[in-house]
């Protein structure tokens, strides 16, 4: 049982490739039901995001990787020879590695972002909906979910906005709280003007007015967004009472001067004012940041803001590295000791078997007793048996690398002839499975 | 044992001190637990003294201070628990502990005078302590909220933007203290000046120094003033922000100043410390 990771990413492939590696276009339960019926592995999960596509699989060897490679190329019908320059593959360890890190936002293009730990979440969710997942996946999933929590929370990893909306709508929470029953102004009508105000209303502010020189743009825009127009001539009013103001005209001169606002906050005094100037050349004089309850951010403030907290990412990426290979180790200890599992389970039958035939051989010297002392016999005859496997079992247990668990198995199987009982058990177990035996 | 509470107050500041620093979750929560078994041992000390004196320990300024400290960190826990901020936490454990390092050394509790036998006294005295530490969180949010007024305005994000929450949440609970406190505080002048009208023909020459013109009383009516206008300013003026910030720590310095100075060498009437 070998735990295996296929895929490509924006690290390995271009984006005209990742665009066609989509698994999640035709559905992640198609890319999933076609997987199973190639027989390649016993678990499988689709990871498809559009920097991504990757398959989480547990199989017999190491060697399915590559049947898992060429479903990549023939399920989407390219090359296998140039898709299989771009495919990487993990085994392992080193596969819980891959994905603790790609759910803690480390392996993301922008990197932190937070995004990607739900779309894991999802791709787990439709695998183990659909029975696709088994005891490792289970385990391995739910571990970089908790890795992913615990980055997020115990490092600055995924904090401070990288990109100016973003920067510009963290400072308005920091400032109002929630932005919901805000109301905002818009002046201008142009590319810029929309970006924003679509930012804007995916945080369900009360009211967004767009206004412009030329009001059927204004207008226009309005329709687009399920905003209201205003006219140039009433900004003024409408300024009384917004809470957040962008500006994004293309006019030279500055529109909002430090006497307008002035004006216009003596109407709503001690209500704060938020005003976001992301035109060139600006809209806003300097002057209006310096009136009280004006916050007023210009693009280039947003863009200093942006990098500092690019800077500060970078700066807990040891951090949160380590939390990843603390999860790794700690996985990875569970998975080396759920090898050794079926060992002690042939060794355990072994011993039991040989108790009962032995007490089935003295029963016509032991038909005379009676029933409690029948009882101490079969009792302490177990309690041998348990003493003497205790030292044995936890041994075993606390073994943790590979080659030695491989020889204790091997060591103990030839001592006790556990092979043939394992053999038969295992075959008896997977035949359920549709799946081919492999050598 | 009146050690227990400073030390572990202590301890709470630290570890308010690390969360606030690192933010990791688990910090959070054992700060929180570290204040609660503070409160808890304190809870415990004044269980004792109470049974010991046979009274409630309010009696002298250490007494009170005591007492003060108590439900400072009783109030500040059940915001902690009510908006799940533990913000302010580093500054009002800090506080604490700075507070309780004078009744923790001297926690000998004043035999209660024949003048303070009245079910009024403890009334007056509860309700101004539980004033005060209302004013001591409004103190420390308005401190806060400054702190991260200037970082926006400036625009330099940086400490307290990533660890403190939003200026309009600041703003709206340092309202909300403050009118709990500002409720507390009139109440408990008023059921004082009630009790010193009773006390008027006793002997005791304390009783015969309740006046307008005694420091202790006086710096409470102005700190009374200080905060009556801090919430007409609020409710009918609009004030928000940096004003009733800088106003609720003004305030509080005053409130503070009439706690330890005047109340250990000004005043006359309020001196039941030996």
């Amino acid at each position: 049982m070998r735990l295996l990771v296929v895929g490509l990413s924006h690290r390995t492939a271009p984006i005209e490739l990742r665009e066609t590696v989509d698994f999640a276009r035709g559905g992640l339960d198609v890319a999933l039901k076609s997987l199973a019926g190639r027989g390649i592995c016993q678990e499988a999960v689709v990871l498809s995001t559009c920097n991504r596509a990757e398959v989480y699989a547990v199989a017999d060897t190491a060697a399915d990787a590559d049947s898992l490679g060429l479903f990549f190329s023939e399920y989407h019908q390219l090359d296998h020879r140039e898709t299989a320059a771009h495919l990487y593959t993990r085994i392992g360890g080193d596969a819980a590695l891959h994905l603790f890190r790609v759910a803690a936002g480390l392996d993301s293009l922008v990197v932190g972002e937070p995004q990607i730990l739900g779309q894991v979440k999802a791709a787990y969710t439709t695998a183990s909906d659909l029975q696709f997942t088994g005891p490792l996946l289970n385990r391995l999933f739910h571990s970089s979910f908790a890795t992913g929590k615990r980055v997020r929370t115990e490092t600055g990893l995924g904090e401070g906005a990288v990109s100016v909306s973003y920067a510009a709508i963290a400072l308005a929470k920091k400032i109002f709280g929630k932005l919901s029953g805000l109301g905002v102004l818009i002046l201008g009508a142009g590319e810029m003007a929309q970006l924003t105000a679509t930012h804007l209303r995916a945080q369900q502010v009360r009211q967004i007015t767009i206004a412009s020189r030329t009001l059927a743009s204004a207008e226009r825009l309005a329709g687009e967004l399920g905003a209201t127009a205003a006219p140039w001539t009433a900004v003024d009013d409408v300024l009384g009472t917004a809470d957040i103001v962008v500006t994004a005209t293309g006019a030279t001169e500055p529109v909002l001067t430090r006497a307008r606002v002035d004006e216009v906050m003596r109407t709503r005094p001690h209500r704060p004012l938020f005003i976001i100037d992301i035109a060139v050349p600006r809209d806003v004089e300097p002057a209006v940041g310096d009136l009280e309850q004006v916050f007023l951010y210009n693009v280039d403030d947003l863009q200093t803001i942006v990098k500092e907290n690019l800077a500060r990412r970078s700066g807990e990426l040891a951090r949160a590295e380590a939390i990843v290979t603390e999860e790794v180790t700690r996985f990875v200890s569970w998975m080396q000791s759920r090898e050794v599992i079926p060992t002690v389970v042939a060794l355990r039958q072994r011993f039991e078997a040989i108790r009962q035939s032995e007490l089935l051989r003295l029963e016509p010297k032991l038909a005379g007793l009676p029933p409690e002392a029948r009882a101490r016999v079969d009792e302490v005859t177990r309690l041998i048996v348990e003493k003497l496997l205790l030292t044995p079992t936890e041994q075993l247990k606390a073994v943790s690398d590979e080659s030695t668990i491989a020889a204790y198995a091997e060591a103990l199987n030839r001592l006790f002839r556990l092979a043939a009982e394992e053999q038969q058990r295992t075959t008896s177990a997977a035949a359920p499975a549709s799946k081919a035996p492999r050598s | 044992m009146a050690l227990v509470p400073l030390v572990l107050y202590t301890a709470a500041a630290i570890v308010y001190g690390l969360h606030f620093a690192r933010r990791a979750p688990r910090t959070g929560r054992v700060a929180t637990a570290v204040l609660s078994a503070g409160v808890l041992a304190h809870t415990f000390l004044i269980g004792m003294q109470t049974m010991e004196a046979g009274h409630a320990p309010l009696v002298g300024t250490t007494s009170a201070i005591s007492a003060f400290v108590w439900l400072l960190a009783l109030a500040y826990l059940y915001t902690e628990l009510t908006t799940d901020e533990r913000a302010m936490g580093m500054l009002v454990a800090v506080l604490l502990a700075v507070l309780d390092i004078i009744p923790a050394f001297n926690p000998t509790v004043v035999p209660r005078p024949e003048v303070l036998r009245s079910p009024l006294f403890t009334i007056h005295v509860a309700s101004l302590l539980f004033a005060y530490a209302s004013f001591a969180l409004a103190c420390v949010l308005g401190v806060t909220y400054v702190l991260l007024f200037k970082e926006i305005k400036a625009k330099h994000l940086g400490f307290f933007y990533a660890r403190l929450p939003s200026l309009q949440v600041l703003d709206a609970m340092n309202g909300r203290v403050l009118t709990i406190g500002w409720l507390f505080l009139t109440f408990g002048l008023v059921v004082g000046g009630v009790w010193a009208t009773q006390v008027r023909t006793s002997p005791d020459p304390r009783a015969q120094a309740m006046s307008v013109a005694d420091p202790k009383i006086l710096v409470a009516l102005v700190s009374w003033g200080v905060y009556s206008f801090a919430l007409y300013a609020r409710r009918a003026i609009g004030w928000t922000g940096r004003r009733t910030a800088w106003l609720s720590a003004i305030a509080f310095a005053i409130v503070l100043l009439n706690f330890l100075p005047v109340g250990y060498f000004l005043t006359k009437s309020h001196n039941f410390n030996f």
